[in-house]
Formats: C-alpha cells, sequence, structure tokens
C-alpha cells in the first residue's frame, strides 16, 4: 500500500499538470503558438485562488464549497485570455522564433505583475481547507480526500474537453479550424473568434490548475518557470498539439517524478527528461503527435 | 578672501594630513553613521530578510533615541542581496558610491562567499548575518580582518541532534530526511546522521529527500516520505518549503506516527499553525525563542513592540540582525576609547572581537577569529498556548561555544571527538 500512496501523489501530480499542458496543446494544435507562458496562467490562477480563498473564508460560508469556489476562481481569472489572445495575433503568421520571443516576454512580465499585485514573499492559504474533507485511511492507505477530488475534477474537465471537442457543433469548428484554417474560412468560420475561444479555453485551464494546487502548496515568482519545464515534457512526451498525448504525457510525468523522488531523489528532473531524450530520438512526434513527415 | 592656487594646495594638504594622523575632520564627525543593509527581499527567503531589517531598524531607532553612536546618529540604506554577482556589484556601490561606514546583512553561504573576498579587498566591515555554512568557512579566507562570519550553521542541526538523543533515544529505528538541496541541508542531514552514530544509535535510513531554493511544490517528496514511513524525521527546511511541508505531511498521516525533528523551524512560526504541527516535534528557534519564560527586559520590550507594530512575531533573523548592528557600536566605542579620537575602519574592525553584547535573545559576541557566537534555543512543541502556533513545552538554551568548532578546526573531524553537552 505504501506505493499506492507513491501513485496517488503522483497522479495529483499528473491531475494538475495535464491542465496546463492541455491549454498549451490546445493553443497549439489550433493557433500553431507554442505558448511559453502558460506557466504564468498556472500562477496567476494560484494567486487569484488565494485571493478569493482569503474572502471565502471571511464570508463564514460553509467551507466544504471551497472548491467549486476555486475552481470557479480559475475560470474567471482564466478570462484574461481574451486581451491577451489580441495581443498575440500580429504573430500567427510570423516565424515561430517570433511567438516563442513573445510568449516568453509575458512569463517574465507576468511575474512583475504577481509582484506588484501580490508581493514578492510565497502566499499560501488557510491550512484548513487541505483537511477540509478529511482523509481516506486505511490497509496502509492515507490519502487527503482534496487529492483525489482534484484527480477527478481534472477527469472530469478532459471528458468534458473530450466530449465537447468531437461531439459539439463548435468542437468540428475548432477542429476544422486546426486542420486547415484557410479552408475553414473559406467556408466562413471566422477564424479570429475561435482564435480567441482557444486561447481563452487553454488559459481557463491553465488558471484552473494553478488554483487547485493551493491549497497544498504556496504560490511564488518561481512557480511558473518551474511549471513550464514539466508542462514542455509532458507535451513532447504526449506529442505537440495531441490531447490525448497531454492525458497520457501527464501520467508519465506526475509518476515518473514520484518514483524518482522515492527511489532516486536526485533524479527528479533527470529521470523525467531522460524519457524527453528518448521520445526525441525515436519517436520525435511524441506518443500521439502527428508526424511531421 | 582672495585665496592663491599655493595657498589652497597648502590648505588642502593640511586638512588630509590631519585627516590622515588624527582621524576624519571634526565636520565629518557630525555627519550620521551610515550602515549599509544587504537583505533578501522578494522569493522565498524575503521574510528572513524583512525580519532582519526590522531587528536593525528596532535596533537604530533605540541607538538614536539615546544620542546616536559616540554622538552621532545612525542611518540605514538597504540594498537587495540577490545572486552573488548582483549583490557584489550592490555592495560596491554601498562602500564607494554610498559611502556607508558598516556593510550588514546576507543570508547565502553563496552570496557571503563572493562578498566576503570584496569587502577586504576593499577594506570595508562586512558583518554577516547568516551564510556561515561549512564550505564557507572552510577557510578559503582563513584570517579575515573586515569581515564578520555568523555562527556556523550547523549549529542548530548539532543541538538537535542532542536533543534528538535526549529525548527520543530508544524510541526509533528507522529515519528520513527532507532537506534543502543546498550546503546548508546538506552539512545538518549528515551532522545530524555523524552524531546519531557517535553516540551509539543504530538507525536505518529510509529515505532521503532533497527540496531545491524556491520550490514550493512538495506533493513527491511527501508521496515518497510515506512509502518510506519512518520512525523519525530530519527538515532543517526554514524557508515557505517548511509550512507546505508539514501541511502536507500532517495530511498525509505521516506526522501521526513519526517524530520531527525541525531544527530552524522557528523562522517559520507565524506560518506553523497548531492544526499541522504536532506536539512533542524538536522545534529549533535559533538565537532567538519568543516566549522564553526567562526572557530579559530587552527581548521582553522588543517582541511586545514588534507584534504590537507588525502583528506577527519576531524570529532569529531579527536578533541575528540586532547582535551585528549592537556588535559594530560597541566597536565603534572601544576603538574610540583606545585611540582618544574618532577611529578609523581597520581600529572598528580590530575592537568588534570579543565584545560581548546583550542581544535580544541573550550573550553573544565575536570571537577573535570573527565568528559569531550566541545563545541558541530548542525544545519539544507544545500547543497549550495562547497563541495559533505551537510554544515550547520545556526551552533548552546552550551557548554556541558547545555547538560550534573552535577556530581552525575541522567540523567533521571536530563532531567526532567534542564534548557535547548530552
Amino acid at each position: 500500500m505504501a506505493y499506492a500512496n507513491l501513485m496517488l501523489g503522483g497522479l495529483f501530480q499528473a491531475a494538475v499538470l495535464f491542465l496546463v499542458a492541455s491549454g498549451l496543446q490546445l493553443v497549439f494544435g489550433v493557433q500553431k503558438i507554442i505558448n511559453l507562458a502558460c506557466g504564468s496562467f498556472y500562477a496567476l490562477g494560484a494567486y487569484f485562488g488565494i485571493t478569493v480563498m482569503v474572502y471565502f473564508l471571511q464570508s463564514g460560508w460553509p467551507i466544504w464549497m471551497f472548491l467549486p469556489i476555486l475552481i470557479g476562481a480559475g475560470a474567471v481569472i482564466g478570462l484574461i485570455g481574451v486581451p491577451l489572445e489580441l495581443l498575440l495575433r500580429p504573430v500567427y503568421r510570423r516565424n515561430e522564433s517570433y511567438q516563442l520571443l513573445l510568449t516568453f516576454g509575458l512569463l517574465l512580465m507576468f511575474q512583475d505583475v504577481f509582484r506588484y499585485f501580490w508581493g514578492s514573499v510565497p502566499l499560501s492559504v488557510d491550512s484548513r481547507l487541505y483537511g477540509a474533507y478529511g482523509t481516506i485511511q486505511g490497509m496502509g492507505l492515507h490519502v487527503p480526500v482534496y487529492n483525489i477530488l482534484v484527480i477527478l475534477s481534472s477527469i472530469l474537465i478532459a471528458a468534458a474537453l473530450g466530449l465537447g471537442l468531437s461531439r459539439t457543433r463548435i468542437g468540428r469548428i475548432v477542429r476544422a479550424t486546426a486542420e486547415n484554417r484557410n479552408m475553414a474560412e473559406a467556408i466562413g468560420v471566422n477564424s479570429a473568434t475561435i482564435f480567441t475561444i482557444v486561447f481563452t479555453l487553454g488559459c481557463v485551464l491553465g488558471t484552473i490548475g494553478g488554483a487547485l494546487v493551493i491549497p497544498t502548496s504556496a504560490a511564488s515568482l518561481t512557480m511558473a518557470a518551474e511549471l513550464v519545464v514539466e508542462a514542455f515534457a509532458v507535451v513532447v512526451i504526449g506529442g505537440l498539439g495531441s490531447m490525448r498525448g497531454a492525458l497520457v504525457g501527464a501520467i508519465i510525468v506526475g509518476l515518473l517524478r514520484s518514483v524518482a523522488v522515492a527511489l532516486f531523489p536526485e533524479t527528479e528532473i533527470l529521470a523525467i527528461y531522460l524519457v524527453v531524450v528518448a521520445v526525441l530520438l525515436f519517436r520525435p512526434a511524441g506518443l500521439f503527435g502527428k508526424s511531421a513527415a | 578672501m582672495n585665496i592663491k592656487r599655493r595657498d589652497f594646495t597648502k590648505l588642502a594638504a593640511g586638512t588630509a594630513a590631519s585627516s590622515y594622523l588624527f582621524g576624519a575632520p571634526a565636520f565629518a564627525q557630525q555627519k550620521p553613521i551610515r550602515i549599509g543593509l544587504l537583505a533578501p527581499r522578494a522569493g522565498v527567503a524575503a521574510i528572513v530578510g524583512e525580519d532582519s531589517i526590522r531587528g536593525v531598524q528596532w535596533g537604530v531607532e533605540r541607538i538614536n533615541r539615546s544620542g546616536g553612536i559616540a554622538g552621532r546618529k545612525v542611518e540605514i540604506v538597504i540594498q537587495e542581496e540577490t545572486t552573488p554577482k548582483e549583490t557584489i556589484e550592490r555592495f560596491r556601490q554601498l562602500v564607494l558610491q554610498d559611502k556607508v561606514d558598516c556593510v550588514q546583512g546576507l543570508i547565502s553561504t553563496g552570496v557571503t562567499l563572493g562578498v566576503a573576498p570584496v569587502a577586504e579587498d576593499e577594506r570595508a566591515i562586512l558583518m554577516c548575518w547568516d551564510g556561515t555554512t561549512q564550505n564557507g568557512v572552510q577557510e578559503t579566507m582563513p584570517k579575515p580582518r573586515f569581515v564578520f562570519r555568523s555562527t556556523d550553521n550547523e549549529c542548530e542541526a548539532v543541538m538537535s541532534s542532542l536533543l534528538t538523543i535526549k529525548y527520543f533515544k530508544g524510541k526509533f529505528a528507522t529515519i528520513a530526511g527532507i532537506n534543502p538541496d543546498y550546503s546548508y541541508g546538506r552539512n545538518n542531514w549528515e551532522a545530524f546522521r555523524a552524531l546519531l552514530t557517535r553516540y551509539g544509535i543504530e538507525t536505518k535510513v529510509v529515505s532521503e529527500q532533497w527540496v531545491k531554493v524556491g520550490s514550493t511544490d512538495l506533493t513527491a517528496n511527501i508521496a515518497a516520505l510515506g512509502a518510506a514511513k519512518p520512525d523519525l524525521i530530519f527538515s532543517s527546511m526554514f524557508l515557505a518549503d517548511l509550512p507546505i511541508f508539514m501541511r502536507q505531511a500532517q495530511a498525509a498521516g505521516i506526522l501521526a506516527n513519526a517524530k520531527l525533528v525541525a531544527p530552524a523551524a522557528g523562522v517559520q512560526t507565524n506560518q506553523l499553525k497548531k492544526d499541522f504541527v504536532p506536539e512533542g516535534m524538536i522545534f529549533g528557534h535559533n538565537t532567538l525563542y519568543f516566549a522564553h519564560p526567562q526572557a530579559s527586559a530587552l527581548q521582553k520590550q522588543f517582541v511586545g513592540e514588534y507584534v504590537e507594530k507588525y502583528k506577527v512575531m519576531p524570529c532569529s533573523s531579527a536578533d541575528r540582525a540586532y547582535f551585528n548592528l549592537m556588535a559594530y557600536k560597541a566597536g565603534v566605542e572601544a576603538a574610540m576609547k583606545t585611540t582618544g579620537r574618532w577611529p578609523k575602519t581597520d581600529e572598528i574592525a580590530d575592537a568588534i572581537a570579543g565584545i560581548e553584547i546583550e542581544s535580544l535573545g541573550g550573550k553573544a559576541r565575536y570571537r577573535q577569529d570573527k565568528i559569531a557566537e550566541q545563545m541558541f534555543y530548542q525544545g519539544l512543541t507544545s500547543n497549550k498556548n495562547a497563541f495559533d502556533y505551537p510554544t515550547l513545552a520545556r526551552s533548552d538554551g546552550v551557548f554556541s561555544d558547545r555547538l560550534q568548532k573552535p577556530a581552525g578546526a575541522d567540523f567533521w573531524q571536530w563532531i567526532k571527538t567534542a564534548d557535547f553537552p548530552v
């Protein structure tokens, strides 16, 4: 059962990583932009989540309501994607290096925005929140229910995203735009609107991911850059632009990190990037990515 | 008045000569003494920098109210401690541009290693609040004249190890460590294990976790500790990572079954709430324990005014910073008494060592090798108090001459033979 605890720890990380990486995949899949600022959206969700939780705790609402409110807070602040997408429009048809530089610039700018609004000291929420839903115990298993709820929330979001993209009209339009933007525009699709929707959705996924880690962690100025390192490992392993790849990649990275930390603590990042290197060498498009050829 | 060039040259030469022979001219003595501070102000160490600055500010107000240092008021100039390279530049700026009389501060060993040789080179007094892990003092600069170092950072790990033996001997067989992944954390963990071995306590290490600077995601580390099921966990984390670890470890049920030893937890006192800090853990407050039952009048006044002003408890960072301010003051006054005039920088530097200071947490002084000596406080936690964080059921206080290696000794050899107050 000791290893069950370990696996659940890994799945918790995978759940959060999936949210951020799926946003990254969605944006790349449709807009062909590698968004380095995805880590900033994650951090923004965390900082905003803390602010909302401070008001929530002062309001006297039942404490069990904090999880849906936290998810809602993440979703609301994710709407910042609407104006941000306007900023990216000039570089859609330019070389990838412009896009990388612009989104990297956003990553750095956001760090100072966080410093301005929330200060430079790491922030955390009231410790009661993490234990609000209790703990599952027995047979050697000891897991906070909150961790399970985050894993379930992530699965639900993944399912909703999958269904939305495959079964709804807007989903079909998004996929058509991703497949061939010019053709989609030729048959009357307003690609500008689709891009705004997709980018905002990607942003919302990241901010929800950030908000969800707050009860277990802290919001800090370095969290955005730290996450980008792992999110890109997920994307490379899973395959750029593939939602299924994001899911599998996140699970691989989350579990691998858990096992590496338990068995060979010094190899935490090494273990992940060994897999990344192996994928790049033997399956450059990733496990679920489309081959460039 | 018409001054010819020759007259002016004579006047200037005369002024320069009298300055050299008799110290600074009288008008300079009326200028405030400027103390430059280098403190971390952002990131996970910001809380340490902030507490330290508050300690200095309190001390400066106190000094200025009582007439200043030898009649000169004190003012502070604050710069940020960041990377070694940037901090060296800021140190130079403080010394060369802001013309400070003394620079105090620094938390990181890596930064002190970079700045200290520059201070010697510039012949500027540098008094370090912290940053003295063994890697920082392994005689890279064996006989500094202007650089004053804090107590060895391993002091608190040595004391925790001794308290572990005192309170927990026979109650644990497996141990795990979760420590910062830099020299401080690595040395503390190694010292802890070395002392257990020295006192004949056989243990099996079931997990070793290393937390990177600034990391706030400890999910994988918690899962690893949960899987290892140690009887005792040793953690010298002291930044924002410590409350995160404690909160997650409590939720994962790890602290229900394992004893916990946290030599540097006091820095995070305000963040370590009772609902996730177990009673009976070894908790280190370093050089200032805010609720010490035999606290001096000075400490009581400081803690009272600090809480009233900032609404949080002070920690040892404030004490270390206050000690350095007062040690500098004592050095200036002693050198002035000896020379009968305003002392020069090297005279002040030579006078500081050996003077006993009443610091906030108790007596303190600099040794002749310019390493600090201070009181250390640790004990077992209790939640029976009026605060929302734990206090110590019983506070053990030990002066650092029993916890740190003597001048010139090798730390790792010394802990094998030293006569410890077990």
